[in-house]
Parts: C-alpha cells; structure tokens; sequence
C-alpha cells in the first residue's frame, strides 16, 4: 500500500515536471514557426514596396518637379514605363544620409545630399517629402519601417596622378562586380580663369572621349598649369551601363559659393557664402561667381544652356547679401559655378535632379537598430544612369527573434 | 512502480515528438526566409542592359564578337559579386504546325552551374528594322470621361481664322488630338451643338469632363434655340449659358485664337447681319461675350451686365514645361509667337480660377494663353478655359499641344511579336557564397 503511494507520488510529480518542461520547450518551437512566418511576411512586404515605389509615379505624376506634397507615393519617371526612376522625384526625398544645413539668411533649412567637398545638392525643406509622409502614403504607417537606397552601379573614380602642367588625371571605371572594360569615356574639363581684379571668374572647356582599357582605367592628360582651378565631368558608358564621375581642384578653399535649391518647381538657386554657413571668421570676404547650366545631350557630351543672372557677387554677415539664379528647365543638368575670392578661386557643382552626377539617395529609417531586416533590389536607370534600387524593411510590431 | 515506469515512457515519447519537431521546425537562414528575388533582378538588369538598345543590338549581331564582350563585361559589372548567369539568346520562329519554336543562337555564362537557387526572366528584344507604333494613354481612361467636342459647325462662320475654314482646322484637330481620347466627336451643326449643351449625348458618348475645342475663332456656333431664348444683352446672355454648362458638365472650353466670344454665329438666325468686317451670318456681342462666359463658369445664379479686356503683350514664348511636352509629344510650333488678346490676371481672382497650365510665360499681368480651372468644392475643379489670346492666324498645333501638357497622357511603346524581327533573351541568375 506505502510503495504504491509512493510510486504514484513519484509519477506524479515526474509527470508534472515533464508536462511544464515540455511546454515551455514546445512553446519555444512554435514561436520559432511564428517568427518564420512573420519574418517570410516581411519578405514578401519588401519586395511588393519596392515594386510597388518603382513602378508608380505617385500622384500628381509630375510631384518630383513641384513643392508641394504628393498624395500619393511613386518614384517612377512619368514619361516612361518600367522601371526609369525620376531623378527629380529622388531629389524630393528627405536625405538620410547627411545632416540637414541651416541657413540662416532666409532661415531655412535645407535636406543635404553633399558628395564630396565642392558637390553640393541641398534643397530646401519645405520642398522635401520626409519619411513619416512616405510612410503613410505607402499605409504601413504603423506595421513596417523602410529605407531605400539608390546607389550607381557604375563608379567613375577620378585622381589627380600629375598636378603640375601637364595635368594628368586617372579614371577607373568598374561596376559593383567587375572593372567595365573597353567603356567609352566621354569627358569635359573646365579651367578657371580668375582674370582681373574687378572682372568676374570665366570659364574654359575641353571636351575628348577615350576608351578603358583592360582593367577600366584610362588617363587623360591636359595642358593645365599646377595654380589653375579646374573640374572634370566624365561619362562612362558600356552596354547599356552608364555612371559619371567628377572630381574639382580648386586654388581657394577658405570661402567658396554654396549654392542652395529653395524652390524646385521655380527652379530658384541661391548662390551663398561658405562662411554663412561654417559661420566662419573673418565675418567677411567678398566673392565674385558666374554659373552656366549644363545638360548631357544624347550623345553624352555636355551642353551648355545660358541663364539668366548667371553673374554675381555675395558676401557673408550682411543679411540678404546673395545671388539668385532661375534654372529655366525640366531636364536633369549640372549647375556648375565658378567663383574668385582675394586669395585664389576654385569651381563647385550642383546636379538638377541627382543623376546628372550620379548622387546616391539614402532615404527611410535606420536600419542598422532593427533586430531582422529582410532586403531586395532592383537595377533601374535613373535619367539614363544605371543605379541599384536596395530597400531594407523590418516589422515595428515588436516581436523578438529567437533561434 | 508500474507508473513512473508509464510516466518514463510517456516523457520518452514525448521527447521524441518534440525532437522530430525541432527538426522540421528549425528558423532557416536569412537567405532562405528573404531571399533576393531573382527574377526581379534579371529582368530589371535585362531592362538596364537594353536602356540603350545595346541589348538588342547585340541580339541580332551574334557574330559580332566585340559587341558580346562587352555584353558580358556589362552583365558582369551590373551584378553583384555573389551573382553567377547564364545569358541566351534564342530566335522566334515558327513550326509547320504554326507553333512558336526557340532556337538557340548564342549563349554566355560565367559558371558552369547555376545551383539549386537560381531563377530565370526572359525579355523581347527588337531588330532596328522594325518600325514601333506608339499607344498613348486615353485622357479620362482612369478619372471618367475621355470625349472630346470639335465644334465643326457647317452652319456657324469662324472669324480670326484667316487662311483656314473651322473645317479644316477641325480636321486637323482631329488627326492631333483623336489618338488621345476615347471618343471624339465632330459636332458637325449648331443643332448638334444644341443637343450637348442641353446635356444630350450624340453618340453614346460620355459627356461628363469633356473637352469641348471650338475651331470658329473669335466666332462661337449659336443654336437657333438658344438664339431665341438668350438674345439678351447683344447675345451676351448665351455666352453667358454656355459657360453655366462648362461648368456644370465639368467640360474644358477651348478657344483656339483671339478674343473668346467676341461673337455669335449661325448661318440660319443671322442671315442678313455680317460682323462689320463683311462676314455675315455672324453677330457682334464685343467684350461683354467674354465677361459673361466667366461668369457663367464661375456658377454665378445671375448674369449681370460686364465687360472684359484684353492687352497685346507682343512677343510671347512657350513655357518650360510647354517645351518639354513638345518634344515628349512630337508637336513642334514655334516657340515664340504673337500676342494682342491676352487675358489679364485679375480674372483669376474674380471668378475663383486657378491656372493650370501656362502655355505662354506670362508677361506682367498679361497670360497670352493658359488652361484655367474653376475651384469647386474643396480640392476639386469645376469646368475650365483653355484661352489662347495669340493674334491670328491661328496655329492649331499649340491649341493641341496645350491640352496634351494639361492632361499628360502617357505614351507606350506597342508590342512587338513578328517573326523574325524579335529575339527572346533568357537571363538566369544564381547565387554563391554566404548567406
């Protein structure tokens, strides 16, 4: 009778331990499952977002070319089909990548797309569309995070090998897997020429094509002496891929021009004052500027479109003390600025829609905090220049990965 | 003892069941939970690759050994590392049976095996041979409505339209604008003119948002019943009528040239009165036409008594915006013409517009030809105006052009399926390496 108590004591309590063991080792299992599902959820989500941002133009079609907000959210060129991506609708886009300048004179801010020291692209925010916007156009405000990346596939890389005369300049060219071989280069140099003391800064160009060679480089030469200030554009293309690079040298660094996008849809450009925005002293320094717009005609050269106003002097501290210049088209370009201060002068650019120089967009959340991120990408072209189109999205429903 | 031996047992099978299903219920590796879609990455880098037609090129140029190393060399550096591919292009012809056969003709590859995760997307490319048809986009496909009125009167003289009858500027509308709409209709007398405005379809048509084009100039057709209802004010009242429909029809009035609604016209009602320059069947109404077509688009419940005017900038140039959709649509007026009819700003203000379109650039407070919309309830249009205020003789290409830069239909590219003028190109890619 005592052993059989015991025995369905022991049982008991053995049976007990078990069935709690078990269930917290079979609910592990299960929430595994569901993670998957969740996380095979988020897949599918990603690659519809993408598809679904790339393949529409948004609502108006023609946004990226206004101020005001879409109602709807699309990156697709309205003129075209498949998948061409506006280049003027990316530069809408809320950069993710740099921090946001002030400027005080108007006081405005201003989303920052700067690649490099002298290639600016800021545009004002009252232009921009920011993230939590996309998020609700797209309607997954509160269910999923993205961020969506356009980088070019085709990297011109551009050094100085030789800076007194001749000036030697060396190109690589190559893609995200491979050098691109035997790509046709087509390029322009620009010299400055800084002339007199009261004359504004001019401009000189040289235009040449040239071929990479086996391991996608070429080297151009040009008889530029070591003080002169000058800014190269090259395009590379091969077999449908085409990416641009660009690289400056300038004789002054301490002040130069700024140029500022604060009204797309008009095409208003101020031209400012570095030191307005480094809040630099000396509080000032006169600059003398002349812009000239450039667009890239069918045939990969450059062409030159005249503005108006394109001459002007700004100084810093004195408030209203800037230039303004109306770019009169739709079509993708490079502003191309060169200004003479007392110690030297130099040449920056701006791009008109961010594939004139091939500018990278980073825009959406950070992506990096997330605990899963599922990612796609497609390759597009974006005003003729092949980019990849990446988007990373995760669930901000707050589960935890196990497993 | 008996029950801690079947309890044992019981934990024994258990633990079985719960290792069989760790096994099948394992979180797999990224790459098998978000995989990269391979399909669309070859098909948007097949798209890439034929940007510039280089793809298709090299599809009908097998031979040509320099065009395909630098097809590989593109497919190469356009592909992430971790990518392998096979490209091959086949030919399209036929059987004897009538089914469709694929020949292979060439092939690239930079692997031997593609693996077990691979995905393929195959594109159609084109000989340069082959001549493209263009599909534009029908204005209203989406939003309602699609008809477009080309007040083709043979009843109603035009005037200001110099050089040209309302009949062969109707015709010429038509072959411009007829692509882009889902029906068009020649209004070809007053009668019919008649018939639309009392709401009364032709031909089925949808009537709603219509674009209704009148081709007479400063001239515009009169039904004889309306020109016995609203003779009123030298006729102003009917100018008056026509814009309460504008607006209550949601149509967009077009004015091809000079002064809108300077006159009336009907062979019919004004058979012994000529228009002071020897036109008869034509009656003056003067500026008051104009300012009660405003009103009358403005919805107001009255017509009062007004007049209207206009100012000769001169020299006037299409917009920016103008120009570019001149040469997505392939119509090239002169991008600077003459202006002695324009209107002025303020109408914008006095009868609740907003300017759509700007053909012209303005100049000062003068617009020598812009599409204007009148504000309905919040965030919506009710009727609009497309006034061209150019000096004659008209030039019928920006009337077209000026509503194709308001509307923005979209044009696509036909496809493409002839034998021998087309190539498939199967792209199919793989992936190495780590997750």
């Amino acid at each position: 009778m005592v052993s059989s108590t015991v025995d369905h004591m022991i049982a008991v309590t053995v049976f007990l331990a078990a069935t709690l063991l078990f269930i917290g080792l079979f609910n592990q299992t299960i929430q595994t499952a569901v993670i998957y599902q969740r996380h095979r959820a988020t897949a599918t989500k990603a690659s519809d977002l993408i598809d679904n941002m790339l393949l529409s133009p948004g609502i108006p079609i023609d946004w990226g070319k206004g101020d005001s907000s879409p109602t709807g959210f699309g990156l697709q060129d309205p003129e075209f089909t498949q998948y061409k991506i506006s280049s003027f609708s990316l530069m809408r886009l809320n950069s993710a990548s740099g921090t946001s300048v002030n400027y005080w004179k108007v006081g405005s801010d201003y989303s920052n797309i700067t690649v490099g020291s002298k290639n600016f692209l800021l545009v004002s925010l009252n232009s921009i569309l920011n993230y939590s916007t996309a998020l609700d156009l797209l309607g997954i405000g509160n269910q999923y995070g993205f961020q969506l990346s356009f980088n070019p596939v085709v990297t011109v890389s551009v050094t100085q090998e030789n800076a007194d005369n001749p000036l030697s300049l060396s190109l690589d060219v190559y893609g995200t897997g491979f050098p691109l071989v035997n790509a046709q280069v087509t390029y322009c140099l620009m010299t400055v020429a800084l002339n007199g003391a009261d004359a504004f800064p001019s401009y000189s160009t040289f235009y040449g094509n040239d071929t990479t060679d086996n391991q996608g480089s070429v080297t151009l030469s040009f008889p530029v002496d070591s003080t002169v200030s000058y800014a190269l554009i090259a395009y590379a293309h091969l077999g449908g891929l085409v990416g641009v690079g660009y690289h400056e040298r300038v004789s002054s660094e301490d002040a130069y021009v700024v140029p500022f996008v604060d009204n797309l849809s008009e095409g208003r450009i101020l031209m400012t004052h570095s030191y307005d925005i480094e809040y630099a002293i000396p509080p000032s320094a006169e600059l003398k500027y002349n812009a000239t717009f450039v667009y890239l005609a069918e045939d990969f050269s450059l062409r030159e479109m005249p503005l108006d106003n394109s001459y002007g002097q700004i100084n810093s501290s004195d408030v209203g003390v800037y230039g303004v210049i109306d770019i009169p088209t739709d079509n993708p370009g490079i502003l191309i600025t060169t200004y003479k201060s007392e110690t030297g002068g130099g040449i920056v650019m701006m791009p008109w829609g961010v594939s004139a120089l091939a500018f990278p967009v980073v825009f959406g959340g950070d992506s990096t905090k997330q605990e899963w991120v599922a990612t796609d990408m497609r390759q597009v072209t974006v005003g003729g220049i092949a980019y990849q189109a990446k988007i990373a999205v995760w669930s901000l429903e707050g589960y935890q990965v196990i497993g | 003892m008996m029950r801690t031996i079947e309890v044992l047992i019981v934990i024994i099978i258990i633990t079985g069941a719960f290792i069989a299903a760790s096994f099948f219920a394992v979180l797999p590796w990224p790459r098998q939970v978000s995989p990269v879609n391979l399909r669309r990455l070859s098909f948007t880098t097949l798209q890439m690759l034929d940007s510039n037609y280089d793809l298709s090129k090299a599809a009908f140029e097998i031979d040509n050994s320099t065009i395909w190393r630098e097809l590989q060399v593109s497919l190469s550096a356009a592909l992430p590392p971790n990518v392998i591919y096979n490209l091959t292009v086949y030919e399209v012809g036929g059987s004897a049976g009538g089914a469709e056969l694929y020949h292979n003709l060439a092939t690239i590859s930079n692997t031997e095996s593609l693996g077990s995760t691979s995905d393929a997307s195959s594109y159609m490319t084109a000989s340069s041979n082959v001549t493209f048809n263009v599909i534009p986009e029908k204005i209203g496909e989406h939003s309602g409505g699609g008809t477009l009125y080309i007040l083709n009167c043979s009843d109603a003289p035009g005037w200001w339209i110099t050089g040209y009858t309302a009949h062969s500027l109707a015709q010429d509308l038509y072959n411009l604008l007829s692509p882009y709409f889902s029906d068009t209709i020649m209004v070809q007398s007053t009668t019919e003119l008649g018939e639309i405005l009392d709401g009364n379809p032709l031909h089925g048509e949808t009537l709603q948002n219509a674009v209704v084009v009148n081709t007479c100039g400063e001239a515009v057709p009169i039904p004889s019943t309306y020109a016995a209802q609203y003779s009123g004010n030298s006729y102003a009242e009917y100018c008056y009528q026509v814009g309460k429909r504008v607006n209550l029809y949601n149509w967009t009035w077009t004015s091809i040239v000079g002064w809108p609604f300077y006159y009336v016209s009907n062979t019919n009602e004004f058979a012994g009165s000529q228009n002071s320059w020897g036109i008869y069947g034509m009656q003056l109404v003067s500026n008051p036409g104009l300012n009660a077509f405003l009103q009358g688009l403005d919805n107001r419940p009255t017509y009062t008594p007004g007049t209207s005017s206009t100012s000769s900038p001169g020299v006037v140039y299409l917009s920016s915006g103008v120009i570019e959709s001149s040469n997505y649509y392939g119509i090239y007026p002169s991008t600077y013409q003459t202006s002695t009819r324009a209107l002025s700003t303020s109408i914008i203000a006095d009868y609740h517009l907003d300017v759509t379109t700007y053909v012209f650039n303005p100049v000062g407070g003068a617009i020598p030809a812009a599409i204007y919309r009148h504000r309905g309830t919040v965030g919506t249009y009710q009727g609009a105006f497309y006034a061209i205020g150019l000096t004659r003789t008209p030039d019928i290409r920006l009337t077209a052009l000026g509503l194709l830069a308001d509307y923005k239909p979209r044009l696509y590219r036909s496809e493409y399926t002839t034998y021998g003028t087309s190539r498939l190109v199967v792209l199919q890619l793989g992936l190495v390496g780590g997750a």
